[in-house]
């Protein structure tokens, strides 16, 4: 599994500078496999995606699970506040958790 | 009755906002559209006791920052209507994402009265809500309700007219906290707005101060011009720049958590949830709907369904509605005089307008399938499985609602669909789902295939529309593509989608939605189409011949009359042109299956009709028994005398109609078209296609009506063509072709002007559709040609 954000990632999300993103303790949210489960450490992207997903309830500290991916591998289904919700995996790749609970994969 | 009191519905997509309308206003709604732009506003009306409630059914939202239109409209609507109530929808299965919109609502400070829906749901799932507790939390009255069954409707009113009653409510409901920093900078901001003393509207400062602070475009906009925003937009500046000292976050980031905490928080206390891991219905159905495997075949199993569903069960009322509009122009035929007026309202209206109203159950099929396919949330099951593929050429998973409606299953329109793509925030997705959407397969062009399929592939109708859709689908990725790595080119945009739980939809629902959509339909057949008809009826009959070359053809049939009644053979029957008139009148009554007002008594009519019935030889043959009297040779005689005489008429007009101003313009464009085998007739049906898609088919009906020798004779459309010499299955083909992809319909290109802003973009859709269809068509006459196909 990629380990992520790079520090070149975490120049892309400002909001990450100094965090431990940056001590790759985080993945991002489109390497989990279908299944899988994490909570929300950090939504980048520029500020309209970051609000729009914060409104959507990606809020820190939410449990997300991938349900499964589309036909051909993108975009993603998710799980968060129970409901179900679709993203592109480019999308969710902006989208860092905590380490995902092994036991669940 | 006392005052009117108005109620808007707020709420979530996907939150039964529309089937709680519907439950609460039943038949007594009215579809529009907000003031200025496409974006559909309903409303209706409710008698409750003693009351008229007016119901405005906002956009659904899943938030009420300035993301989309739709959020603009709904915010707007209770800013500045200032509505008596507002009652928040709330899917109660879903209730920490749904509240988040109430929490807004709150913080407005507008009246809420929240509708808990779909409780039956959340029951379902062992989610447990404790009503009493969230209405003491949030301070606004919660009653559960379940649209579907009309549970809770009536204490729903209730309480909304008691809330619409109460003087003032800012002093019960609840508002988020932000925490000391954040309510710090918004007592500040709020200050200047309080020096400022210039009341916005009866908008509270602190829901100003909140959205100053989150740096919302619209509302500093609204605040600069009113207030002038001396000292305010410094302090929020200022304001701005600490929180996101402290945060390392911007404020709209940072208030947006503190919402969902405030939520979160009271969730804990009013909602207990039992076994959360059970699997629910929804997840079991979409292990199979959008599997790997097989999800795309199911895709286009359910595809295939929705033709059949559409062809063959509307085939009957299909049948009977062009059996009406037949009978319709008899009768037309029968009391008006004949003459232009009653080549007006015959070849021109009944034939225009019915051939395309008569395929409006067909329409109405379609949309109940789009209907079934929204509301039971399979929709955005397809956009989630094609996603993957729209991206790859340009487009976006949301195009695919666009595309749907504008004709992705064949039926749609584009104009809705191009106004679809205003939920899209991505503009060149936007731009070119915008572009691309009138290559769909839409309900006018439907008429068109219908025809041509019905003529020359009546055996594999389904077959042929999949074909069809295939073709214009290839065609809308093609087009995407080139047009967004050319004019349009860039990186794509963000794609977020709720995949709300698989539901049944209810049955009024699906109605009123059909209805809606039909009644469009019939609206755009009954106005643009009956104008277009007439223009083109005018088009299509003046200027008429001159006298001189009119005369001709009178002289040739002159000469025919006097040659016939000349031979001494048919002088038992024919002794004048008398007799032959009201043969001819009697004949028509007898195949028409009339009983004949002229000539019934007289007994060589009857016996001359009964053997023109036999073919030539047999004529020849009877005549040659010696008990028979000389009918033969009459018979023979006089068929011959018919032939010649139809054949001259079919020349005049002919010659009439090359002679019109469409007929000339058929003909200039022969030139350009004759590669791809159209002849004048064609051209005119595709220059009359320019102002609507359908006209197609009525310039058709109206060009061979026209040409029509009998008109009475109660022939489709459809079969006139088979036997038309240059028709063949090769050419109903190219020219379903051509039509699929042509020039977008004038009603088309005036909402594509409105959603991109410019001309400049309507002229590239106008040019680069027509080129396209060219060029295709071309391929598919030439391609068809050389390999033999469909020549016969």
């Amino acid at each position: 599994m990629n380990r992520a954000p790079s520090q070149e990632q975490c120049a892309d999300c400002p909001a990450l500078a100094g965090q431990e993103c940056c001590t790759g303790s985080l993945i991002k949210l489109s390497n989990l496999k279908p299944g899988q489960k994490g909570t929300i450490a950090q939504v980048c992207g520029n500020p309209d995606f970051r609000l729009r997903m914060m409104e959507m309830g990606f809020t820190k500290g939410t449990e997300v699970t991938v349900v499964k991916y589309a036909p051909l591998s993108d975009p993603v289904e998710l799980v968060i506040k129970g409901y179900h919700l679709t993203l592109r995996k480019d999308q969710a790749s902006d989208i860092l958790i905590h380490e995902p609970d092994q036991a669940a994969a | 009755m006392s005052k009117q009191i108005v109620v808007a519905l707020a709420g979530n997509p996907n939150a039964g906002k529309t089937t709680l309308f519907n439950a609460l206003t039943g038949a007594r709604q009215h579809v529009g559209n907000w003031p200025g732009v496409t974006v559909e506003k309903k409303e209706g009306t409710v008698i409750h006791g003693d009351r008229e409630i007016h119901v405005v059914d906002l956009p659904g939202t899943y938030s009420l920052t300035a993301y989309s239109l739709e959020e603009i409209i709904a915010r707007n609507f209770i800013v500045e209507s200032a509505p008596d109530v507002v009652v928040d929808v709330v899917d109660a299965s879903n209730l920490e994402r749904n509240l988040y919109l109430s929490v807004q609502l709150l913080e407005m400070g507008a009246p809420i009265v929240i509708a808990l829906n779909m409780i039956d749901v959340a029951q379902g799932r062992h989610i447990h809500i404790n009503d009493k507790s969230l209405s003491d939390l949030l301070g606004v009255p919660v009653i559960p309700t379940n649209g579907k069954k009309r549970i809770g409707i009536e204490e729903l009113l209730d309480r909304a007219i008691e809330r619409a009653e109460t003087a003032d409510v800012s002093g019960t409901q609840r508002t988020v906290s932000y925490g000391t920093e954040v309510e710090e900078e918004l007592a500040k901001i709020e200050e200047r707005l309080n020096s400022a003393r210039t009341r916005l509207n009866g908008l509270s400062n602190r829901w100003l101060a909140v959205k100053l602070l989150e740096g919302d475009p619209e509302i500093s906009k609204v605040v600069e011009s009113t207030i002038g925003g001396d000292g305010v937009f410094d302090q929020v500046e200022q304001s701005r720049k600490h929180i996101e000292d402290i945060f390392a976050d911007p404020p709209e980031i940072v208030l947006t958590d503190a919402r969902y905490g405030f939520i979160s928080g009271a969730l804990k206390q009013a909602v207990h949830v039992d076994s959360s891991d059970r699997v629910h219905l929804s997840e079991s159905i979409d292990k199979v709907l959008t599997d790997r495997m097989l999800g795309p075949a199911v895709l286009m199993l359910i595809l295939y369904l929705v033709y059949m569903f559409t062809f063959q069960a509307s085939e009957p009322l299909v049948k009977g509605c062009q059996v009406l509009f037949q009978w319709l122009g008899t009768l037309a035929g029968e009391v008006i005089p004949e003459g232009l007026l009653r080549s007006l309202v015959v070849s021109g209206i009944i034939n225009g307008v019915g051939g395309v109203l008569g395929f409006t159950p067909l329409i109405a099929f379609m949309f109940l399938a789009i209907a079934i396919l929204e509301d039971t949330g399979y929709m955005a099951r397809i956009a989630f499985m094609l996603d993957r593929v729209l991206r790859g050429f340009g487009l976006h998973g949301s195009s695919m609602l666009a595309l749907m409606v504008a004709g992705g299953i064949a039926g749609g329109c584009a104009v809705p669909g191009i106004m679809a793509t205003r939920t899209m925030k991505e503009p060149k997705e936007r731009l070119v789902t915008i572009l691309v959407a009138p290559l769909m397969n839409c309900g006018a062009k439907l008429p068109v295939y219908a025809l041509l399929i019905g003529a020359f592939f009546a055996h594999s109708q389904a077959r042929f529309m999949i074909l069809l859709t295939l073709i214009s689908w290839a065609m809308v990725l093609i087009a995407g593509k080139v047009i967004r790595s050319t004019v349009l080119a860039g990186p794509s945009a963000p794609f977020v989608l709720e995949l709300p739980p698989y539901r049944v939809p209810t049955l009024r629902g699906l109605l009123i939605h059909t209805w809606e959509r039909t009644w469009m339909y019939i609206k755009k057949a009954g106005t643009i189409l009956l104008a277009v008809s007439i223009v083109l009826w005018a088009m299509m009959t003046f200027p008429t011949l001159s006298p001189e070359k009119a005369n001709r053809f009178e002289e040739r049939k002159a000469k025919l009359t006097s040659a016939f009644l000349a031979d001494p053979k048919v002088s038992v029957v024919f002794a004048s042109e008398n007799d032959i008139e009201e043969f001819e009148k009697f004949i028509k009554q007898i195949e028409e299956g009339e009983r004949p007002t002229v000539g019934a008594n007289n007994p060589t009519f009857i016996e001359l009709a009964e053997a023109l019935k036999k073919p030539s030889e047999a004529r020849s043959e009877s005549s040659k028994q010696p008990m028979d009297t000389d009918i033969g040779p009459v018979a023979s005689a006089y068929a011959a005398f018919a032939a010649e005489k139809t054949a001259t008429e079919g020349e005049k007009l002919s010659e009439q109609l090359k002679h019109t101003i469409g007929g000339r313009l058929g003909v200039a464009l022969e030139t350009v078209f004759r590669p791809i085998g159209f002849d004048w007739r064609t051209n005119v049906a595709l220059v009359g296609g320019f102002a609507a898609k359908e006209v197609v088919v009525a310039t058709l009906g109206t060009a061979y009506s026209l040409g029509e020798v009998k008109p009475r004779e109660a022939e489709s459309l459809g079969e006139k063509l088979r036997k038309e010499p240059g028709w063949n299955p090769l050419m109903a083909f190219t020219l379903i072709v051509f039509v699929m992809l042509y020039n977008p319909c004038i009603a088309t290109l005036v909402v594509i002007k409105k959603e991109s802003g410019s001309w400049r973009w309507t002229l590239f859709a106008m040019a680069y559709t027509t080129i396209l269809a060219y060029c295709v068509a071309l391929a598919v006459h030439s391609g068809g040609t050389f390999l033999r196909l469909g020549l016969s």
